[in-house]
């Protein structure tokens, strides 16, 4: 099995640690893992802003980047998403046929429903809120969405329990959007910014000491809140818990 | 990046105790239909069922009109037919005029709001009552709805008990929503009484039977049609359903999305006229027609207007209904908008984070973020697209498609360079009126990577 | 052309996947005890339902429901509490004023606690205008949901047919639930 690292842009410039985790964590799990050089952007920004005429270089590339690997697994639930959903019909106007969307997973889906990890070596003890990122929620399917009547369960939540020492909590409107959704933030500032500021609210009205999420796209945006208003709070990706103590 | 419902929300979120009134008011909403679904085993079969049905009906569209319309006539149905909204207006005041009707009571239909047939029929010397209490309130103040179902949300009891002051006689500073009610039920009582004519919607039109069904909590669509002789009742063409089996399926669905109960107090089938009293049907097209072989939309037909969009969609409970441009508001109004008029209603389209909570609670399951999404898409072909974000767009991707500079951009303060000017200073400053901005690290992962210090780390 | 043939006629040229029909087959809920069922979803919309016991007087019941309705119209033979039969009313609006009307109900649905009842008096209003509603249902014609009860409801003869489940409502104003908008304050089903 050969698993394709996929960082996103915005991991690889801004938090490069969380793309070490992720690597740490499938290297400790014995897997053969590569990290194909010079990845930029699933092309997620420019299509959600109505631009997918300037994303399809990016989908293309991207896809016969990652084509040669079993598994393409990277730690951004909303990139995987996009990538799984979108990727087929962006090529498919270039006559392209996408090789990678259904071999494309979220680290969190891939630890949970391909490796199936039941133990972990890591240790974490603090208290803990997890976000929901809509797109892990209502695209990848990571926890049953609560508009739904299926019964409850959360890979995210099953995977934090495997963590030594943790403490976990989850938030009122337990997975309502924090209010990123990439160029709406700034197009749509106001409502951006009060979502923000709720959710991080919601979340610490829980009590923990770091939110913790499968997109650093959410907690990037709720950081910002944090750090305007300098909330005793912080972020952290699920994978950067997981991996603690490698 | 300056779309008219993002300065709207500005103004809408500067008071922001009302905002976060307007925010929870709503939610709770979202919360009682979560109760109520959680409690029906197979609401997702439904969902699912009711999906389907629609698929079906409009896929077969025209059959099931004539079979609906046919089936009315038998029973004694007068039916008229209106292309769009100005002939829909001229049938219904031609009907009222026919029986010299003075005075219409109306029962709640958005369809009507669509076609404006309120100033229409007031110009022409009708006196039209709103008898639903919301519409009636925002009647008095000379207000649109600013929900579907609840088309006074926006409004706290203060506000309508100054009005009620003013407009029925109501004591000073008494806000209390059970006096209030019970004093509109009186005034509007004699406007019933008196009507010549009554007016409703129609949730839904079955084909098999031609039956008109209306629902209602409060009752005034009944009110409205029992006492004076003559009926109207006007449909867009999607309204209409195969048959009971059918129905059965949405009225399971339709309350509880809406409001979380678990049905409306009543739902009305309207068949036959009494002995010499009319009923008078107005099926409308108004554009809807066209949206029928749209792949892209065709699912906005199969909406039955239980607003259950709107009370999730975190936007909409932030920014309140009269900072969309199109009528109606939230997700489904987002793409109805887009299909009436792509050019006078694309500002709308800014307000989604394409969290796509909507799609989960519709219960005839429409894909109402990937539709927001895909309108994204067609703005750019309509002539439409903003032009800084498709500037940024086109920068961004400038940066992405050669790694090197990609890379070379994010060493400190070097991706700027490439962002178009007016972006930094209207964009990033968008963004940090309310938050503080990112900072970059000191290398990236593929650096590290390139410099072998993440194999390195490697416990082997 | 009129309009009914140009809007079927843009319908038919419009390109449509054909979609079928799909079997209306589910396992929709079903409620060990109906009538137990019925009167608890009477309850939580706002209504009551009560169980006439063995020997009781239905109009000493309904009496002892509303001592203080003066008006009560109802056109059953068997409700001699009634004070008017609203059948020999010549106008609807003439209802207007009535305290409690008395009608008989064809079906339950112990989902909903809706009430089918096919229109069984001269003027609809009834149903509406008065303060109280009475509905008199059969328990044996209680069904579990509205599947059951659009296979069992009919009515061909009466031209309109309504589901009623408890009072007029309204949360117009600030989403403050108030019973009484404008139809009956209060619904009162009894079981015999």
């Amino acid at each position: 099995m050969k698993i394709g690292l996929f960082i996103p842009c915005y991991v690889n410039a801004i938090y490069p640690q969380v793309g070490v985790s992720t690597y740490k964590l499938l290297e400790s799990l014995g897997l053969d893992v590569d990290y194909p050089l010079d990845q930029t952007c699933c092309g997620q920004p420019m299509a959600n802003a109505g631009f997918e005429s300037k994303a399809d270089k990016l989908a293309e590339s991207f896809d016969n980047m990652f084509a040669p690997y079993d598994y393409v697994v990277g730690p951004s639930a909303s990139c995987v998403g996009f990538i799984k959903d979108n990727h087929p019909s962006i090529l498919a106007k270039k006559g392209h046929q996408c090789q990678t969307s259904d071999k494309i997973y979220d680290i969190c889906e891939f630890l949970h429903d391909i490796i199936k990890i039941d133990s972990l070596k890591s240790e974490f003890k603090h208290k803990v809120s997890i976000h929901n990122s809509c797109h892990g929620v209502r695209e990848l399917k990571l926890s049953a969405a609560s508009e739904l009547n299926i019964p409850y369960y959360s890979k995210i939540l099953n995977l934090l329990k495997l963590v030594e020492g943790i403490e976990i909590f989850q938030p009122q409107k337990i997975d309502e959007c924090c209010g990123f959704g990439g160029m709406f933030a700034m197009e749509e500032q106001a409502v951006s910014t009060s979502m923000g500021e709720d959710k991080v609210k919601n979340h610490m009205a829980t009590g923990a000491n770091y939110i913790t999420a499968p997109d650093s796209s959410c907690l990037m945006h709720m950081q910002g809140v944090i750090d305007r208003q300098k909330l005793p709070i912080q972020t952290i990706h699920v994978i950067e818990i997981l991996s603690a103590g490698l | 990046m300056n779309a008219k419902h993002t300065k709207a929300a500005e103004r809408f979120l500067e008071n922001k105790d009302h905002a976060a009134w307007h925010n929870q008011t709503l939610w709770f909403v979202r919360e009682k239909r979560d109760k109520v679904v959680k409690n029906v085993d197979e609401w997702e079969e439904l969902r699912e069922l009711a999906n389907q049905i629609k698929a079906h009906t409009i896929s077969d569209l025209a059959k099931y009109l004539e079979e609906f319309a046919d089936n009315a006539k038998k029973n004694g149905i007068i039916v008229h037919w209106a292309k769009d909204a100005q002939e829909h207006n001229e049938i219904i005041l031609g009907i009222l005029q026919k029986h010299k009707a003075k005075k219409l009571a109306k029962s709640k239909s958005m369809l009507t709001e669509e076609c404006h047939l309120n100033p229409f029929l007031i110009k022409n010397g009708i006196d039209v009552i709103e008898t639903d209490l919301g519409e009636r309130i925002l009647q008095l103040m000379d207000q649109p709805p600013s929900h579907i179902v609840m088309p006074a949300i926006h409004l706290k009891r203060q506000e309508v008990g100054v009005l009620f002051e003013e407009k029925l006689g109501t004591e000073t500073g008494n806000s209390d929503p059970t006096y209030l009610t019970r004093a509109a039920r009186a005034h509007l009582r004699n406007e019933f009484l008196s009507a010549d004519v009554g007016m409703t919607g129609v949730n839904f039109a079955v084909a098999s039977t031609g039956d008109i069904v209306v629902c209602t909590n409060e009752g005034n669509a009944d009110m409205g049609t029992s006492l004076p002789k003559v009926q109207i009742s006007t449909m867009g063409i999607e309204k209409v359903i195969p048959d009971h089996e059918s129905l059965a399926v949405f009225l399971r669905l339709l309350a509880r999305s809406a409001t979380g109960q678990p049905i409306t107090s009543y739902v009305s089938h309207f068949r036959k006229p009494a002995p010499g009293n009319e009923i008078n049907l107005v099926i409308v097209d108004n554009g809807r027609s066209d949206i029928v072989g749209n792949k892209s939309h065709v699912k906005t037909l199969y909406c039955i207007r239980c607003a259950a969009c709107m009370n999730t969609c975190p936007v909409y409970r932030r920014t309140g209904g009269y900072s969309y441009e199109y009528f109606i508001p939230g997700p489904i109004g987002i793409n109805l908008g887009m299909l009436k008029s792509p050019k006078k209603y694309h500002g709308d389209l800014a307000a989604c984070s394409l969290c796509m909570s909507c799609n989960n609670v519709c219960p005839v399951k429409i894909d109402l973020g990937q539709q927001i999404y895909r309108w994204r898409q067609e703005l750019d072909g309509l002539g439409l697209a903003n032009a800084s974000k498709e500037k940024l767009s086109a920068a961004l991707n400038a940066v992405f498609v050669r790694p090197s500079l990609f890379y070379n951009a994010i060493k400190v303060g070097k991706m700027l360079k490439y962002i178009p000017r007016p972006f930094i200073y209207n964009g990033l400053n968008d963004w940090g009126k309310g938050r503080e901005i990112p900072t970059f690290a000191k290398e990236s992962f593929n650096t590290l990577w390139k410099k072998g210090e993440i194999k390195k780390n490697k416990k082997l | 052309m009129s309009s009914k043939k140009s809007i079927l006629d843009n319908i038919k040229q419009q390109q449509i996947e054909a979609s079928t029909m799909p079997k209306i087959k589910l396992n929709a809920v079903v409620y060990e005890d109906k009538i137990q069922q019925f009167i608890e979803m009477s309850r939580a919309v706002g209504g009551d339902a009560i169980l006439l016991k063995e020997g009781e007087d239905i109009n000493q019941v309904i009496k002892n429901l509303f001592p203080k309705a003066l008006t009560i119209g109802s056109n059953i033979p068997k409700i001699t509490c009634a004070t008017f039969n609203p059948d020999q009313v010549d106008s609807p609006h003439k209802l207007n004023g009535t305290d409690l009307a008395i009608i008989k109900g064809e079906w339950g649905v112990a989902e909903n606690a809706a009430v089918w009842i096919p229109q069984n008096v001269v003027h609809k209003a009834l149903y509406f205008i008065a303060e109280e509603l009475v509905i008199i249902l059969d328990s044996k014609h209680i069904l579990n949901n509205m599947h059951e009860a659009y296979q069992k409801i009919s009515f061909e003869n009466a031209g309109f047919g309504i589901f009623i489940s408890g009072p007029s409502k309204t949360a117009d104003i600030e989403q403050a639930l108030v019973i009484g908008a404008h139809g009956a304050r209060g619904v009162n089903v009894i079981l015999y």
